[in-house]
């Protein structure tokens, strides 16, 4: 049995994003979350307000920016939800099955956003 | 058949409770940093409804009318300014800045970084912890003018 387990840890790539992810959301998250508050507050429409459509439009059509933000909803994806897993491991929960739940969501999310951005950016040229 | 005192000690590993964590006020700030992870994911699934909503829009009409660009102005009008999700949007806000103070309270635990190669002299905690939070204002600043200018 023992030749079947793997011999090293993968541990440390999911603790890499975790560290990554837990450093963007102290630092990027709170003006982020302002500006959709901001946005909440004031009914933005096609062409003024904040986060409004053609703003949207420039941010999303330039390949800088959204890769930016591509980066921002990855590592937020995997750091989230790997601290959901270790803690579903404090609320006794010692199944492997949140791994596959969690780090599956994770990738799901941060993939299907990058897919969505790429439909966006092809669309709008 | 001869009685012989089994001296085996296996172990057995305690059972809590769920509720464990509730016992004492250390255990459930310990919980409540933990759990701010959830506000981090509930940030992502919006930012991923909006650019799923934007996706569905008929970008291909120039320029773009209420009717074309409809699910993104019900996302930014409806979903945004919906009072449940201002008030969850204010709660993120919060969760946010408290993990960004316990974040940086434990960075300097986390990352030793020493004076020079020749001592044991490690960078005082203040510095690291002040160049973190130097970094957050300075993005904060950048992203809301970048945001504010733009629009």
């Amino acid at each position: 049995m023992r030749q079947f387990l793997p011999s090293r840890s993968d541990e440390p790539i999911y603790w890499l994003m975790f560290g990554a992810g837990g450093m963007v959301a102290a630092i990027a998250l709170p003006s982020l979350l302002v500006l959709l508050i901001v946005a909440g507050l004031t009914a933005p429409d096609l062409t003024s307000g904040m986060l409004n459509f053609s703003q949207i439009s420039g941010l999303l059509g330039n390949w800088f920016l959204s890769l930016i933000l591509f980066g921002i909803v990855f590592l937020l994806c995997f750091y989230s939800l790997h601290r959901i897993h270790h803690s579903s491991h404090d609320f006794g929960i010692h199944s492997k099955i949140t791994f596959f739940m969690c780090y599956g969501l994770a990738a799901a999310l941060a993939f299907g956003a990058l897919a969505l951005q790429i439909l966006i950016y092809c669309k709008l040229f | 058949m001869s009685e012989v005192k089994s001296y085996r000690k296996p172990y057995n590993p305690p059972v809590h409770a769920a509720t464990w964590w509730t016992q004492n006020s250390f255990y459930k700030m310990y919980m409540l940093r933990e759990l701010t992870a959830v506000t981090a994911l509930f940030f992502v699934l919006e930012i991923v409804l909006g650019l799923f909503l934007f996706a569905m829009c008929k970008l291909e009409v120039q320029p773009a009318t209420a009717e074309s660009a409809a699910p993104y102005l019900w996302w930014l009008q409806n979903f945004l300014g919906n009072p449940i999700i201002l008030v969850l949007n204010v709660i993120t806000l919060f969760a946010q800045l408290f993990h960004a103070v316990t974040w940086f309270n434990l960075m300097p635990k986390a990352v030793r970084v020493f004076m020079n190669k020749n001592s044991t002299e490690r960078l005082p905690e203040y510095v690291v912890k002040g160049s973190l939070y130097l970094a957050t204002i300075g993005a904060t600043v950048v992203i809301l003018v970048f945001a504010f200018a733009t629009i």
